[in-house]
C-alpha cells in the first residue's frame, strides 16, 4: 500500500537549563531547527534577553514528515559572531506521536531531555506535536492504517536513539502493542 | 595599581557559580506548571428551593426556612447557616446563600432540614429562633461532591422523615429541595504579574547581582509564608522577570498585604537580601494602572528601634491582569468524570493470606486489612466523579490457577472484561482473588500502567471525556524501575493520573523515586522526560487511624494534575 507524507504541526514550546560550554547559561539569541530530514526543516525566530537560559518560542512550524523518517530532530542553536553553535539536540521517534491508541490527531505535548555536541545532558525542550489533516473520520482512519502498517519499524527504531545517543545501546522495551 | 577592576568584564569573578543558576530556574519553571493553581480550593455558594411542602397550617401555608450542617465522619452534626423564612409559601425560593469551602480529597456530607416557623417568631432574626419550637417538615441529606458534578450544578432531592409514630401509614410525600452550587467567582481569578526592578544593589563583591523575587503572604504574629517565586536572572541589576500567577485564595483577600523580597542568589543557600517592599494585590494593581515604581528597603536594626533604609532601586508591575479561569469544577460540571481504577499487590512478601500476620489477611471480624482500607479510602471520595461507577480493577504479581506468573490479571476473574460494579464490587473480587491465585512475584509495575494508559488512550479516541485515576496499591519494592519510568512518562502525554500507595514496613524508597515532589522529573531510557507529574506516593501508616488519612494528600493533588492536562491540550469544558 502506498503511504504519503504527513504534515506536522509542530509548537515550539520552551526549553529549560540550557547552558554553554557547560558552564555559562545560555543568555539570548537562542532559536530552534525542527527537522525530519535535510529537505523538510523549519526554524522559529531567535529568543530575547528575557529567557535566559530557560527561552520560550511558543512558536507553531508546519514540517513534512517523509514515510520513511524514523524520527523528528530538534536542535537549540545559539547565533554568536563566529557563526551558529549548536546548544542540544533531541532526537524524537515518529512512534511518540504517531499511532498508538490515542486519536490521529491528538495534540501531544512532549519533553525531551536535549544533548550537546558531546553527548552530555543539557537542559530539556517541550513541545506539541500534531499530525495534520487527520481531523476527519476518513482521514484518521487512513492515517491509523497508514501508521499501523509501520509502526514496527518505528518501535525498532527507537532501539536505534541508544546508538546515537553516545555509544551507549539502551533496551526499550515494547510496552505499546 | 591594587584596585580591583570591576567593570573588566571578562576579568569579573563571579560570586556564584553559575551551573547551579540553571538548577533553581528549571525546579520553578516545572513547579509552577506542575501546580496547575495554587491551593485549589474552591468557595461554593449554595442556594436552596423546595417544592411541595407539606401543609401543616390550618388556616395558612406554610412559613418555611431550611437549615444547612456539615456532617463529620462520626455522625456530628455542624450548623453551615440557615435561610431567611419565606412567609405563605410551600414552594419557596431562598435567596440566602451559603458559602462552604469545597474539598476534592474528601467526603463532604451536607444535611438540609426545613422547618415551619410559627407566626409568633417572624419578627425574631432566624438566629434567635429555636428549632425545637418549630413545626419540622423533613430533611434530605447529600453529598458536596454530588452536586458539584451535576449538570447546571443543581441537584433535587426528596425531603424525608424519621420516626412516624404511625408505622401503619404508607410512606407520605415531605416534598422535595433542590441544591444549587455556584463557585464563587473569587476562587476561579487568577491575577499575571511581570515584576521588573531599577537600579539594584551589587551583592557580589567583583559582579552584578543574580536576583529573584520571593512573594510571601503575612501571617498573624507569625513569619511569613513564601507563596510564590521568580526564576533566578544571572548579571541582572535592571531585570524583569517572567510572569508568575496568583490567586486571590492563595492571598487571602485584594488587601492582604504581601511582603516582595528581592534576594541575590548564591549557591551555597545563603541568599543576600536586596531589598524589599509590602504591598497588596490593590496596591501592586495601583502601581500598575499609573505607571510608577516602588522604593525597596532594608531593615536596619538601630538600638531597639527598627528602622528601614530606603534603597535607589525600585520595584515596578510592568503586567497585572486578571482572568477568570476555568476551574476543576467548569469540567465536572460539563460532564467530565473521573475513571477510578486499581491495581493490587499479590506478590508473595505480602504473606499467606489465611495467616493473621499476612498483609493480605481477611479478618473474620471485618476489620479491614490496609489493603482494603487504602481501597474505602480513596474510593469512597473518587466513586462520586463516575457516573456508571464501573471500575478496571487488576492484581499483579500472581499465578492463577494452572498459568504462569501475571502482572495484570482481572481481579473479578474474568479474561476479557476488567470492569466491576462499585467500590463494593472491588473488595468483593479482592477477597475471591486471594483464594485462587497463588502469590507469587516478583513486583512489576510497568504492566498494569501500560494497560490503564491504553485504557486511557482508547478514551481519547472514543472522544470521551474521561480522567483516568489508577490507585496501586504495594507492599514492596518494585522489579522493573526503568520499565515503570518509561510507562510513565509515555504515559504523562494522557488524562491519567497514579497513586501509589505503600503497605507493610519495607523501604520504599524507589517509589519516592517516581513521585515528582521529592526527586524531580521522570526521564525515560530513550531520554523521554515526563511532560507533567502524574505520580504521588505515600507509605499508608496510619498515625490515627480514622482520622486524617495520609491518602487524603494524594488525592488532594489530582485536580491540580487534571488541570495541568487541560491545559496543555488546550481542552475547554464542552459546552
Amino acid at each position: 500500500m502506498a503511504t504519503t507524507s504527513r504534515a506536522l504541526e509542530v509548537t515550539v514550546i520552551s526549553a529549560e537549563g540550557l547552558r554553554l560550554d557547560r558552564r555559562r547559561p545560555l543568555k539570548k539569541n537562542a532559536f530552534v531547527i525542527v527537522r525530519t530530514n535535510s529537505q523538510n526543516s523549519r526554524s522559529t525566530a531567535a529568543s530575547d534577553d528575557a529567557g535566559g537560559s530557560s527561552p520560550a518560542w511558543n512558536e507553531k512550524l508546519v514540517v513534512e514528515m517523509p514515510p520513511h523518517a524514523w524520527f523528528l530532530t530538534v536542535e537549540v542553536r545559539c547565533r554568536a559572531n563566529s557563526g551558529d553553535k549548536v546548544v542540544g539536540t533531541a532526537r524524537i521517534p515518529a512512534s511518540d506521536f504517531v499511532g498508538g491508541d490515542v486519536p490521529a490527531n491528538y495534540l501531544h505535548f512532549l519533553s525531551y531531555r536535549m544533548r550537546d555536541g558531546r553527548g552530555e545532558p543539557n537542559g530539556i525542550i517541550n513541545l506539541s506535536v500534531r499530525v495534520k489533516g487527520a481531523e476527519n473520520g476518513a482521514g484518521a482512519a487512513a492515517t491509523c492504517a497508514a501508521a499501523a502498517s509501520v509502526s514496527r519499524p518505528w518501535v525498532g527504531g527507537a532501539v536505534v536513539v541508544g546508538k546515537f545517543a553516545g555509544g551507549v545501546v539502551t533496551g526499550v522495551p515494547v510496552w505499546m502493542a | 595599581m591594587g584596585n580591583c577592576c570591576n567593570g573588566g568584564g571578562g576579568t569579573a569573578v563571579g560570586g556564584a557559580d553559575f551551573s547551579p543558576g540553571g538548577g533553581p530556574n528549571d525546579a520553578v519553571d516545572y513547579f509552577l506548571t506542575s501546580n496547575g493553581h495554587h491551593g485549589l480550593f474552591s468557595q461554593i455558594e449554595l442556594s436552596l428551593s423546595a417544592s411541595n411542602l407539606h401543609d401543616r397550617d390550618a388556616l395558612s401555608k406554610s412559613d418555611p426556612m431550611a437549615v444547612i450542617y456539615g456532617k463529620g465522619r462520626d455522625g456530628v452534626l455542624k450548623e453551615i447557616g440557615r435561610t431567611e423564612v419565606v412567609l405563605n409559601s410551600l414552594n419557596p425560593k431562598w435567596i440566602r446563600k451559603h458559602t462552604v469551602a469545597y474539598h476534592f480529597e474528601v467526603v463532604q456530607t451536607l444535611l438540609f432540614r426545613v422547618y415551619d416557623v410559627d407566626s409568633q417568631w417572624h419578627d425574631l432574626d432566624v438566629k434567635m429562633l429555636k428549632l425545637d419550637d418549630q413545626e419540622f417538615l423533613g430533611e434530605a441529606t447529600c453529598t458536596l461532591s454530588e452536586i458539584v458534578t451535576k449538570t447546571y450544578r443543581s441537584l433535587t432531592l426528596d425531603l424525608v422523615q424519621e420516626d412516624e409514630s404511625n408505622g401503619s401509614n404508607h410512606s407520605r410525600n415531605f416534598g422535595t429541595l433542590t441544591v444549587h452550587a455556584e463557585e464563587s467567582v473569587i476562587s476561579k481569578t487568577r491575577t499575571e504579574f511581570i515584576f521588573r526592578c531599577s537600579d539594584l544593589e551589587s551583592k557580589d563583591l567583583f559582579s552584578k547581582s543574580d536576583p529573584f523575587l520571593v512573594i510571601s503572604k503575612t501571617v498573624e504574629s507569625g513569619a511569613p509564608i513564601p507563596i510564590c517565586k521568580t526564576e533566578v536572572l544571572q548579571n541582572d541589576l535592571n531585570p524583569t522577570w517572567k510572569p508568575i500567577y496568583l490567586n486571590v485564595q492563595q492571598v487571602g483577600s485584594k488587601d492582604t498585604p504581601l511582603i516582595i523580597e528581592c534576594f541575590n542568589f548564591n549557591s551555597n543557600g545563603k541568599h543576600d537580601l536586596i531589598g524589599k517592599v509590602q504591598e497588596s494585590l490593590a496596591d501592586l494593581e495601583k502601581l500598575h494602572s499609573v505607571g510608577q515604581g516602588e522604593h525597596l528597603s532594608i531593615p536596619t536594626a538601630v538600638g531597639q528601634n527598627h528602622h528601614k533604609k530606603i534603597c535607589k532601586s525600585q520595584l515596578f508591575v510592568d503586567k497585572f491582569c486578571e482572568k477568570v479561569e476555568h476551574t476543576f469544577l467548569d469540567y465536572l460540571s460539563h460532564g467530565c468524570q473521573l475513571n477510578f481504577m486499581v491495581a493490587i499487590d499479590f506478590t508473595a512478601s505480602n504473606g499467606n493470606p489465611r495467616l493473621p500476620d499476612s498483609l493480605h489477611y481477611i479478618d473474620p471480624s471485618g476489620r479491614p486489612n490496609a489493603y482494603q482500607r487504602a481501597i474505602l479510602d480513596v474510593g469512597e471520595v473518587l466513586q462520586f466523579y463516575d457516573s456508571d461507577k464501573r471500575f478496571p480493577a487488576w492484581g499483579f504479581g500472581a499465578r492463577p490457577i494452572d498459568g504462569p506468573v501475571s502482572h495484570c490479571f482481572n481481579l473479578n476473574g474474568s479474561s476479557n472484561y476488567c470492569e466491576v460494579e462499585g467500590i463494593q464490587g472491588i473488595m468483593t473480587s479482592y477477597t475471591n482473588a486471594l483464594f485462587n491465585v497463588s502469590l507469587a512475584g516478583p513486583t512489576l509495575f510497568g504492566h498494569v500502567i501500560t494497560t490503564a494508559a491504553q485504557i486511557a488512550a482508547q478514551a481519547l479516541a472514543h472522544n470521551q471525556q474521561k480522567y483516568f485515576v489508577l490507585l496501586i496499591i504495594t507492599d514492596g519494592v518494585i522489579t522493573d524501575l526503568q520499565e515503570t519510568k518509561d510507562a510513565l512518562v509515555l504515559a504523562s502525554d494522557l488524562p491519567l493520573s497514579i497513586l501509589v500507595v505503600g503497605v507493610g514496613g519495607a523501604d520504599f524508597k524507589e517509589m519516592e523515586i517516581l513521585d515528582a515532589d521529592k526527586y524531580g522529573k521522570l526521564e525515560s531510557s530513550t531520554g523521554r522526560v515526563a511532560s507533567r507529574d502524574i505520580v504521588q506516593f505515600v507509605p499508608f501508616r496510619d498515625v490515627h487511624s480514622g482520622e486524617v488519612s495520609v491518602v487524603q494528600s494524594l488525592l488532594a493533588e489530582l485536580p491540580s494534575q487534571f488541570l495541568t492536562y487541560m491545559r496543555n491540550i488546550d481542552m475547554q469544558p464542552s459546552t
